[in-house]
């Protein structure tokens, strides 16, 4: 382990004891640097919440065959994308054996269990935990660096050569040091989840499924009207039914989101599937969704920011992706102050190779192929129009009318996309966009 | 080993309700109270406290947690595998002889069955004061500690050293560990010494004695308030029911043994 520079108390402050912070304190500490994790949590994972699917590949590199040993809950080898009107359901499955066996591909996990095993390998890396400590701003010097954070402890300032945010969506810190221009609550969406416990036996055989396998449900309609979607994940033996809603529409509609979930389970496809659920836990987070269009500057002179702080979330329709992102980020951030403390330059030139970093890997290049994906899923034609307009066209093209022929799929996508009310142009349009953001 | 005057007898403890899940663990409420009276009393007295606890090494933590908060050394009894009360009291009262002041939790959040500082106390020959919910300390060192009693009673102490203190907890509300003491703690030398007693088979789950429910009739009163005192004696002169004596321990247990057969507590 290094020795700090004199006047400062460590190397590294890695302000967050999520996926990014573990993983960018895990890098620094491995390399040798004095690295001090603060987590405001009684433990790492203690505050965190998601959906519930984590997709770990990006783990190989720093904890081979993690699959081993990481808390998983079910392994995912279901993934149903299901479209929702009141009476209606239409769902496209597709299951892989190979999810289901190394190197797997998504899992369900619990927050504070994930968080927790990812933080004690940061531990064992060398990095120091501080607990149940909140960051309560940052540290600057004459030139306006950070060169450390405060703290709510007694005497709890602490002073290094770089602080990496990782303090979640709203950071404070990305806020206090201006890198965020400006935010807007249009960019959020409330994500709400209910976690029903199931005898195991019985998951199994309502999704289908054996051995630990899982499924990944997600749902466009179902939210009552509110711009957003829904999800079902499979736990051991608990499901994780929960909905996302575009914060604006929550508000203007008034609707209360424990009502929504509500409403979702007991529409005709998902109520036989939560039948007899006891309700173990509710909890609610808020989602950077914007992508692109929110995001902070990355860095400024001794600080970086990663992860949900960064809002580096991917919600882009049938990819719902997070902890990846923030693990990857977080775990860039770590290589990029390495370099940076090696080389002897904190500053913006010195920690630049944090973005090159996120630009040249899958962080920021999905999220450019996928900017349009967000407004595009969240928008009212896509939330409202066709949801039933699809529905509509699947029940005809299905419904046997004799003695009246069947009518030809074209006429009956061109009846139900009057009835509607979509415009052929804006069909045009949205088919256009999802083909740039999704082709 | 010489260990300092002062002494905090500390556990570390699984939670009642995740017994198995060591991220819920940590110190019982009353130990943490202890813990902070040691502490005051050692700033009073110009004194460093030491922290003592019996466990495997994963009981360090609650050695770190205090010296975090300002202990000035931390020492653990090994032992592997859980031990009965006497045999902890005995493995403590084995290492601080000369201790003048020890202060105890009530009673853990795991067991709780509030015996360790009986026996801590009859291993030193030490005074106890058990029950304490509040301390404050006279001139001449001498600890007037406050009691609490059935029914709403209280009972003034005058505790003179030696003498093993245990509280309850929330009598005291633990201090916060400051951020540079809160990361030395996590580096700093913990002294392990071996248990002197060897560790009886113990895998009985002990807790602590709870009367059997029984039937009351309603309370009286017409107001909710007098229902409630009704029901718990609260704020009204409660006759005492008992006789005070004066009896060699032996006789005096077989009084007290007598007295709760004949209330109905024993068979």
């Amino acid at each position: 382990m290094s020795t700090p520079t004199l006047g400062l108390d460590c190397d590294v402050i890695v302000v967050g004891g999520g996926p990014a912070g573990s993983c960018a304190a895990l890098v620094a500490a491995r390399a040798g640097l004095d690295v001090v994790l603060i987590e405001r949590g009684p433990f790492p994972g203690s505050k965190n919440m998601y959906g519930g699917v984590v997709y770990p590949r990006i783990l190989d590199s720093l904890i081979p065959e993690w699959w081993l040993e990481a808390p998983i809950q079910r392994w995912v080898t279901r993934r149903s994308t299901m479209l929702l009107t009141d009476t209606q359901a239409m769902t496209v499955d597709f299951r892989s054996e190979a999810w289901g066996r190394p190197p797997y591909n998504g899992a369900t996990a619990f927050r504070p269990d994930w968080d927790f095993w990812l933080a004690g390998h940061a531990e064992a890396a060398g990095a120091q935990i501080l607990t149940s400590t909140t960051v309560t701003g940052l540290i600057r010097d004459a030139s306006g660096a950070v060169v450390g954070v405060h703290t709510d402890r007694p005497d709890g300032d602490l002073r290094a050569r770089v602080v990496i945010a990782c303090d979640g969506v709203n950071s404070f810190l990305a806020k206090e040091a201006g890198l965020y221009t400006h935010t807007d609550a249009k960019h959020f969406t409330l994500g709400v989840k209910e976690t029903l416990a199931l005898p195991e036996e019985v998951i199994d055989e309502r999704f289908n499924v054996r051995d630990r396998q899982g499924v990944d449900i997600e749902i466009l309609g179902g939210t009552s009207g509110v711009n957003g979607g829904g999800f079902i994940y499979t736990n051991l033996d608990t499901l994780a039914v929960g909905v996302v809603l575009k914060l604006p529409a929550l508000a203007a509609q008034k609707a209360r989101p424990e009502d929504i979930i509500a409403t979702l389970k007991a529409h005709p496809a998902i109520a036989p599937l939560v039948q007899g659920a006891e309700l173990k836990e509710y909890s609610a987070h808020v989602i950077p969704e914007a992508g692109l269009e929110m995001m902070p500057k990355m860095t400024m002179p001794g600080m970086l920011v990663a992860g949900d702080a960064a809002a580096l979330c991917l919600a882009a329709g049938i990819w719902l992706e997070g902890v990846n992102f923030a693990m990857a980020s977080g775990m860039y951030a770590g290589e990029a102050v390495i370099e940076a403390i090696k080389a002897g330059d904190l500053g913006s030139k010195g920690l630049a190779g944090y973005e090159r970093r996120l630009r040249d890997t899958f962080v920021l290049r999905d999220h450019r192929k996928l900017r349009r994906a967000p407004k595009l899923v969240l928008s009212d034609r896509v939330q409202h129009l066709y949801p039933a307009m699809v529905a509509n066209t699947v029940e005809r093209m299905f419904r046997v009318d004799n003695p009246a022929p069947k009518p030809g799929v074209r006429r009956i996508l061109r009846e139900e996309r009057k009835r509607a009310g979509v415009k052929l142009s804006d069909l045009a349009r949205d088919g256009w966009n999802g083909f740039r953001s999704f082709g | 080993m010489t260990i300092g005057s002062i002494v905090a007898c500390l556990k570390w403890v699984a939670h009642p309700g995740e017994p198995n899940d060591e991220r819920f663990a940590g110190m019982s409420p009353a130990d943490q109270s202890a813990l902070e009276f040691a502490l005051q009393q050692g700033a009073a007295m110009g004194v460093g406290v030491v922290a003592v606890t019996v466990g495997p090494a994963g009981a360090e933590r609650v050695l770190r947690d205090a010296l975090a908060c300002g202990v000035a050394r931390a020492v653990r009894i090994h032992s592997a595998r859980p031990m009965q009360s006497d045999d902890v009291a005995a493995a403590i009262a084995a290492v601080i002889p000369d201790a003048t002041w020890v202060w105890c939790g009530d009673y853990s959040l795991d067991r709780g069955s509030g015996s360790v500082p009986a026996f801590l106390a009859g291993r030193l020959a030490a005074q106890q004061a058990l029950g304490i919910i509040s301390v404050s300390r006279s001139a001449d060192g001498v600890i007037e500690a406050t009691r609490r009693l059935d029914g709403g009673r209280r009972e003034l102490l005058s505790v003179a050293a030696p003498a093993v203190v245990s509280v309850e907890g929330a009598t005291a509300h633990l201090r916060r560990a400051g951020l540079a003491a809160l990361r030395a703690a996590g580096k700093a030398p913990i002294e392990v010494v071996q248990s002197s007693t060897p560790a009886a088979p113990y895998d009985a789950v002990v807790h602590p004695y709870r009367p059997r429910a029984r039937a009351l009739a309603a309370p009286a009163g017409d107001a909710a308030l007098d229902r409630l005192r009704a029901l718990t004696d609260a704020g009204a002169a409660v006759s005492a029911r008992g006789e005070q004596v004066t009896l060699e321990p032996a006789a005096a247990a077989a009084k007290i043994v007598d007295a709760l057969k004949s209330w109905g507590y024993l068979a």
